[in-house]
């Protein structure tokens, strides 16, 4: 738990908002209070972690092949898109088929358009999926665009947004007795379920070790008789599953109606949060809460601080940045230790002295 | 005990704000125990620096905030996800009033009143009806389309101004065939032809309100067709079109805000919707127990719409006629189109 990273944050984080004149205990304060102050709090905290758990998730099973899937965000997108569709269209159908209905279409289009397109792409011809990823989100966003304004996933009106989706097809609200008028929706049980699935299958499976065995050395699998071809598409396939999901999920548990502000960052926010959990399934979760609570505590650092939003985002990006880097302090409390010139630390550093 | 709650105020925003000055008085007292009225603005994901209604809104809520010595608050969403915490936050903490800048909040608007039916509630440029502490701001942009129509009329027969090339053709960009951009071309173009019954107005839609490049191209293509004034309805897409108003020495109309500055010779007005406006007397009036729930429309009357000062080369003539049509507009002597036929 890389505690004193947070703790260098926060201080660093408070001396620049001392010098910009705001309080930094209240601001503090409120940070705390906005994340985890009362169960609403707790309740928004969870739901916003709900997208960035699933899409980490899928990052983390691209890394952990050895594929870096950059496009999250849009497959993010054509998840959503693809719930929305299902849930506005189908008014009567009763919500047993109905979630998992779109839910299903939202993994699918995800799956498709992260994973089939992409993964075909670089098995077959070599394309690499840092750019076909990212073309394809942008391709994923502009249609998104395309869809709402004016297009044919438009609501009757003016306003660039789809029809709201059916009552059918929402995810009810968890506990809304406790989680008073939170986001919190029966979303989080699927994003838990989910890193149980990812947990077993990548450790506990032998598909999960071949792909392990992809990303190890892939020249390696090929001659250890595996089908690399086919594990990346699977790979880039079930991280297009997973980030489509997200949207889904959202979609159907938060949002309800596709609106022209395509912007989540919860694609590229993902990123960070798998890297930072060293693509540990169970890692992401907490790497998830933690974005999540700096997002919703930052909101209430603006209303009851008065920090103003430019500052809330200098310090939260701070905060991460220690989290991040917190291998640093491995290496300076190695480089600290006194009279142990062979140690690994000071050949790196190329010192055989300690600074006083 | 309403005494000793005026000064715990008083006393109060010493402390918050540490350099507001009590000055002593009745109406010292009075400000200081609006300060007890407390205002939160949630922002669209555009932000504040949107050079638009969000920024608007914002001054006019320190504006209300100089004026009444309420207490106020703002939060930028980041997403639209923080939309229905960000506006639950401030019905929770016991705001008076919550204000929510544009259509993009609609549902969440309509949910929060729901859950807080204590708490008012503001929207702007958008429509929501049907709940008692819901108040929605609209513009009867019409009313300043057809003013900046009528200067657009008398100018284009002012041939001795050498931006004028006396063929008599306006251009008018629309960004959407939407009501909150073609009410301000109806007008425009009822203006137009009120004083100039014989000028030409092309009318072009570019679809898009974030693309300049387009909104050159097409600005550059009526001007070629002889175009000599161009009233771009289109935001982002707009600031294209007033460049391209400027490369080619004619004039412009700026749009929502004064948009004077991005080309001082050539922007010769700028047709306005006061959401600063509206913004401060929506706080005055729930201050003051007036609070209107459902639509309410901000017209040339009430300042909610106008056009900001035209430049020198506008003859004061033509501006003095341009004024003599605003109490016709008033009276409701003259009633502009706010949709396109």
């Amino acid at each position: 738990m890389p505690l004193y990273a947070v703790l260098t944050g926060l201080i660093l984080g408070g001396v620049i908002m001392a010098i910009a004149k705001y309080n930094p205990f209240a601001a503090y304060a409120a940070l705390f209070s906005g994340a985890f102050g009362s169960p609403t709090a707790i309740g928004n905290t969870l739901a916003g972690a709900v997208p960035l758990i699933l899409a980490g998730l899928g990052i983390a099973v691209a890394f952990r092949t050895g594929l870096f899937n950059i496009g999250a965000e849009g497959q993010y997108w054509v998840g959503a898109m693809a719930a929305v569709w299902v849930g506005y269209h189908f008014p009567t159908m009763p919500w047993i088929v109905h979630v998992p209905l779109a839910l299903g279409a939202a993994m699918l289009a995800g799956g498709i358009w992260g994973g089939v397109i992409p993964g075909l792409a670089k098995a077959f011809v070599g394309a690499h999926e840092v750019i076909t990823t990212m073309m394809m989100s942008y391709i994923a966003i502009l249609i998104a665009h395309f869809m709402v304004e004016n297009g044919p996933m438009m609501a009757p009106g003016y306003v660039p947004q789809s029809p709201t989706v059916a009552a059918s097809a929402t995810l009810p609200p968890i506990l809304p007795a406790v989680f008073l008028n939170s986001n919190l929706s029966d979303g989080f049980f699927i994003a838990v379920a989910a890193i149980v699935v990812v947990h077993i299958v990548l450790f506990h499976t032998t598909l999960g070790y071949k792909l392990r065995a992809v990303g190890f050395n892939a020249r390696a699998a090929r001659y250890a008789g595996m089908n690399v071809p086919l594990y990346t598409v699977l790979a880039l396939g079930v991280s297009g599953v997973l980030a489509g999901l997200a949207g889904g999920v959202q979609l159907l548990g938060v949002d309800f109606q596709l609106t022209d502000t395509f912007q989540s960052g919860y694609g590229y926010t993902a990123i960070v949060v798998a890297l930072l959990a060293r693509n540990n399934p169970i890692g992401i979760f907490f790497a998830s809460v933690f974005f999540a609570a700096l997002s919703a505590g930052s909101q209430i650092m603006q209303i009851n601080a008065g920090v103003s939003a430019n500052m809330t985002d200098v310090i939260t990006g701070i905060i991460i940045f220690f989290v991040a880097t917190d291998r640093l302090y491995g290496y300076w409390s190695q480089k600290m230790r006194p009279h142990r010139p062979s140690s690994t630390a000071a050949i790196i550093s190329g010192k055989g002295e300690s600074p006083q | 005990m309403k005494k000793w709650l005026g000064f715990a105020a008083a006393g109060l925003t010493t402390l918050l704000t540490m350099s507001s000055v009590i000055v002593p008085g009745a109406s010292a007292l009075a400000k200081s125990s609006n300060a007890n009225f407390k205002v939160g603005l949630v922002t669209d994901i555009g932000g504040l620096n949107d050079h638009s209604f969000n920024h608007l809104a914002y001054v006019g809520l320190e504006a209300a905030k100089a004026k009444y010595g309420v207490t106020v608050s703002v939060v930028q969403s980041h997403q639209s996800s923080d939309y229905f915490p960000n506006l639950s936050t401030y019905a929770q903490q016991g705001y008076n009033l919550v204000i929510a800048v544009g259509f993009l909040m609609d549902s969440a608007v309509q949910k929060v009143a729901k859950e807080y039916p204590k708490t008012k509630f503001m929207i702007i440029d958008d429509a929501i009806t049907g709940h008692p502490n819901v108040m929605s701001a609209l513009f009867d942009t019409q009313q300043c389309g057809y003013l900046v129509g009528v200067m657009s009329g008398l100018m284009n027969e002012q041939k001795h101004i050498p931006q004028i090339n006396g063929k008599n053709v306006i251009g008018l960009i629309g960004g959407m065939n939407i009501p909150p951009v073609t009410s301000y071309m109806a007008g425009f173009i009822a203006g137009v032809h009120k004083v100039n019954p014989k000028a030409k107005v092309l009318v072009d839609w570019t679809n898009s309100f974030t693309d300049p490049g387009l909104g050159k191209e097409d600005a550059l293509s009526l001007i070629s067709k002889g175009a000599d004034i161009i009233f771009p309805v289109a935001g982002g897409t707009g600031d294209g079109a007033i460049a391209a108003a400027k490369q080619k020495n004619v004039f412009a109309i700026g749009v929502d805000a004064n948009q004077n500055y991005l080309a001082p010779k050539t922007v010769m007005t700028s047709a306005l919707k006061g959401v600063n406006i509206a913004t401060e007397i929506a706080i005055g009036d729930a201050l003051h127990n007036h609070f209107k729930a459902g639509l309410n429309f901000f017209d040339l009357k009430n300042k909610g719409v106008g056009f900001a000062p035209p430049i020198a080369a506008v003859p004061k003539s033509v501006l003095k006629k341009v004024d003599s049509f605003i109490p016709l507009l008033d009276s409701g002597k003259i009633n502009p189109p706010s949709s396109l036929s």
